[in-house]
């Protein structure tokens, strides 16, 4: 026959272990949706005795290839590992920045600070704000706890210096380039998302740092929460005040084509 | 100072990871591979991925969907958890369909296992029904549907490639804004937040020609995913179906239509193994994923800049084949890659005949050597074997090399052969391709336009913007009125291009880069290519006036937005309200 329509039932020795698998990750992961209290690491992954390769583990997939763990300075002086200490069990907001960028950095900041404070209670508790200087040299922890405090930053917020080696490829890892060198090499361009992760789920997205403080909050509550229980539709459009941009112009018929 | 990375440095980065690291040797060896491809998403050559031999299975095609018994309609869910009061935004209650022409259909989405090539391991996707592609829908203009779509997706899923949670777009369809997949529409599958019950939402197709007129009767529709955020992961995961829709010209019997009118294009109704199948009239969607080492299925929703796979696949599997007797076939060629552009050559030479571009038939048949499909297009073709030998096989190749998810690069020689079609018998040919196809009687020499408006995609701090700003829920940036017809120029200025998709209507393309359009750019389209090396365009929108099957006014708000869908998940999306007066 010139088609066939798909077998929809495969019966495979290699199909049910594969299954079989599956179903074991899934109930050695089902433990813990909800953020807030920090959830252990998952186990190491277990290979299996047979040949059949395991489909991979999407939590310790994206702490090998995306969390490298660094080690970092707090802006109280304190060192601290990027994932063992950081990230490790968490529900972050992840952003870049330096004390001394003109323009995107202090609206980020303020964005981020009016997020935090509509977070209340929950900013710290259910998510972790970490933003980490592309300038470490000069934004030593001393810059940035008072560049913290001018910014009226609250509580659970860690800024971060360290080896500029380490951040360049922290940086890389969490998808904050440019495939341009020209505007890679301009620290600016790398302000601008906001990376938000929930560790112990493996689930990440980013949002632009510019986009609203209400879409950002909504963006991180999303993150915590799992989806069935993400606020959606109206109430989610209606948060935000409604903007119109109505660009319209008479219209120019001048260049209009003639049809054959 | 910025610093290439080396390929020593980043097996030392890989390296780094040596320590914490559990997975077996193979297991490793990916990783530090997918090191390579993060720290530098545009150098992929040297990355070792599995080998699959290709051309070992037979094309799949999706089984058409069945119609069920009638079934009472049922409100929108308000949201995934509706005890806090909150709704959709488009709600509608229990609704009136026409109750002697509408048909029913019930569509799962399920996690399932695929088989997407025999030397890889089975991986686990989302489908319609559990498959990908999905089931085909087949319509007949003047049948509504009405489509229960039930959310049975696995709230922990281990696979960690998209998001339990779901709103379905019929891309190039003519519905109402609740019925179009409104991205914040959604709707969840089974958990502890819903009673452990999946949702479903009810999707009314009216399956009419906009403002019943015959020039604007679709063709090659597809429906898939588009929740807000995370369209890309979903329908990179499987979320992806055909729908094709037919009339009294182009119809349902197709070469086998006796009617004088009917164009008789290659296609007809049979049975195979006891199921409807459309014999010769057969729908591709061309798709590209990455595996890792071990064969399975890898996504990065770190990368923003569009996803690329390094497997080529049609409708679901690597690089099939195809056995074709002599003679015309119709395919539906769909690009539902998230980034990727191709540009398809016959590898004997020989060209297509293309018919249709996007939801439409083209007013005349347009021979063509290649053709050029972005993200989210189709192009119909028809492709004669008739003067090919017995056993001869020919090879559909894609030419358009592209290793950064924002552009491709250019035209390679020889390119990567896809598909095979291997000939294999002979098979009696009624088809036509007669020299007129759809003709367009009102276009734009007899529309008139009410305004005109400038949207231009840009990237901005690592993300993507429509006029500078990025896509909030609540911003409207266009009110056009139902009935008049609008001029866009969509522009953009970056080094990269941006498949821009509008919903509802179906433009004509007035010019690119102030020059006429490209033969297969003449016709209606719903998703064009703008930027790097394929320049600017103004396209002029009618917008419909009427729904007719349930009568009512087209008002309200549908999307616009980059298909490239990386771009559209990173906030490359406006919106537009369209106003009753």
């Amino acid at each position: 026959m010139s088609a066939y329509h798909r077998p929809r039932i495969v019966t495979s020795a290699a199909l049910a272990l594969s299954l079989a698998l599956l179903m074991v990750l899934i109930a050695g992961r089902s433990t813990e949706r909800v953020a807030g209290e920090k959830t252990p690491a998952p186990g190491p992954l277990v290979m299996p005795a047979a040949t059949v390769p395991a489909p991979p583990n999407r939590v310790a997939v994206i702490r090998e290839r995306h969390l490298e763990n660094v080690e970092l300075l707090t802006q109280e002086g304190r060192s601290v590992r990027f994932y063992d200490d950081l990230v490790k069990g968490r529900v972050v907001a992840i952003n870049f920045m330096f004390t001394t960028c003109p323009i995107a950095c202090p609206i980020t900041t303020r964005h981020l600070v009016e997020v935090q404070r509509a977070l209340g209670a929950r900013a710290g508790r259910d998510v972790t704000f970490i933003s980490i200087s592309l300038d470490p040299e000069r934004d030593t922890p001393e810059v940035l706890r008072a560049y913290a405090q001018a910014h009226g930053v609250g509580p659970g917020w860690y800024f971060l210096t360290g080896k500029r080696d380490d951040i360049e490829r922290l940086r890389r890892k969490l998808g904050a380039y440019d495939l341009d060198p020209v505007i890679d090499a301009d620290r600016k361009q790398h302000t601008g998302l906001v990376i938000l992760g929930n560790e112990p789920v493996g689930r990440w997205k980013a949002i632009a740092a510019l986009s609203k403080p209400v879409r950002i909050r909504q963006a991180i509550e999303r993150t915590i929460l799992p989806p069935s229980q993400w606020p959606t539709g109206d109430a989610v459009v209606k948060e935000g005040p409604y903007e119109e941009r109505e660009t319209a112009e008479p219209a120019n018929l001048s260049n209009l084509p003639a049809r054959n | 100072m910025k610093r290439r990375l080396t390929r020593r440095d980043l097996i030392k980065y890989g390296a780094l990871g040596l320590g914490t690291l559990t997975l077996g040797s193979r297991g490793l060896y990916s990783l530090m591979s997918q090191g390579v491809r993060n720290a530098r998403a545009d150098d992929s050559s040297n990355i070792t991925r599995p080998s699959t031999t290709p051309f070992l299975q037979e094309l799949p095609i999706a089984p058409i969907a069945t119609a069920v018994a009638p079934f009472a309609t049922q409100a929108d869910p308000g949201n995934c958890v509706n005890v806090d009061g909150t709704r959709a935004f488009h709600v509608h209650g229990p609704r009136s369909v026409p109750a002697n022409t509408t048909e029913f259909y019930l569509i799962h989405e399920r996690a399932a296992a695929h088989n997407f090539h025999p030397q890889l391991p089975l991986n686990s996707i989302w489908g319609y029904e559990g498959m990908t592609p999905g089931p085909t829908f087949l319509a007949r203009s003047g049948t509504p549907f009405l489509v229960r779509f039930v959310n049975d997706l696995p709230e922990n899923d281990p696979v960690g490639i998209g998001e339990p949670i779901t709103a379905i777009h019929r891309h190039g369809g003519f519905q109402f804004p609740e019925d179009d997949g409104y991205p914040l529409d959604t709707f969840c599958g089974p958990s502890p937040a819903t009673g452990n019950q999946p949702q479903s939402r009810d999707y009314f197709y009216p399956n009419e020609a906009d403002d019943l007129d015959p020039q604007n009767e679709h063709s090659t529709l597809w429906y898939h995913d588009h929740a807000i955020d995370i369209t890309g992961q979903n329908v990179y995961r499987g979320l992806a179906g055909f729908f094709l829709n037919f009339d009294a010209v182009d119809s349902f019997a197709g070469e086998e239509d006796l009617n004088p009118g009917a164009l008789r294009l290659p296609g007809r109704m049979t049975t195979l193994n006891g199921r409807p199948f459309r014999e010769f009239d057969v729908p591709m969607v061309f798709q590209d994923k990455l595996f890792d080492a071990n064969g399975f299925l890898v996504y990065d929703t770190f990368d923003h800049n569009g996803f690329l796979g390094d497997k080529f696949l049609v409708n679901g599997v690597i690089q099939p084949f195809f056995r074709v007797a002599r003679r015309k076939y119709r395919f539906r060629c769909l690009n539902g890659s998230n980034a990727r552009v191709y540009q398809f050559f016959l590898s004997n030479g020989q060209s297509f005949v293309a018919i249709g571009t996007d939801s439409h038939l083209l007013e005349h048949p347009v021979t063509v050597n290649n053709f050029r499909i972005a993200p989210a297009e189709r192009v119909e073709v028809v492709i004669d074997f008739t003067n090919t030998s017995i056993g001869q096989e020919i090879f559909l190749v894609n030419r358009l090399q592209q290793t950064d998810g924002r552009k491709p690069d250019g035209l390679v020689s020889p390119g990567t052969q896809i598909l095979k079609f291997i000939v294999d018998r002979d098979a009696a040919d009624p088809s036509q391709v007669p020299a007129d196809l759809r003709l367009v009687t009102v276009g734009p020499q007899q529309l008139t336009v009410n305004a005109q408006r400038t949207f231009e995609f840009n990237r901005s701090d690592g993300a993507w913007q429509i006029n500078s700003e990025f896509f909030d829920e609540n911003r409207i940036n266009a009110k056009p009125t139902r009935g008049t017809a609008e001029i866009w120029t969509l522009k953009s200025g970056g080094g990269w291009v941006h498949p821009v998709h509008i919903h509802l209507t179906e433009f004509f393309v007035l010019s690119r880069d102030d020059g006429t359009p490209p033969p297969l750019e003449q016709g209606r389209k719903d998703t064009i290519l703008i930027g790097s090396n394929v320049g600017d365009v103004r396209i002029l929108l009618p917008f419909p006036s009427e729904f007719h099957t349930v009568p009512r006014p087209v008002s309200g708000r549908y999307v616009f937005h980059c298909h490239n869908i990386e771009h559209e998940d990173m906030r490359m999306m406006g919106q537009f309200d369209v106003q009753v007066t």
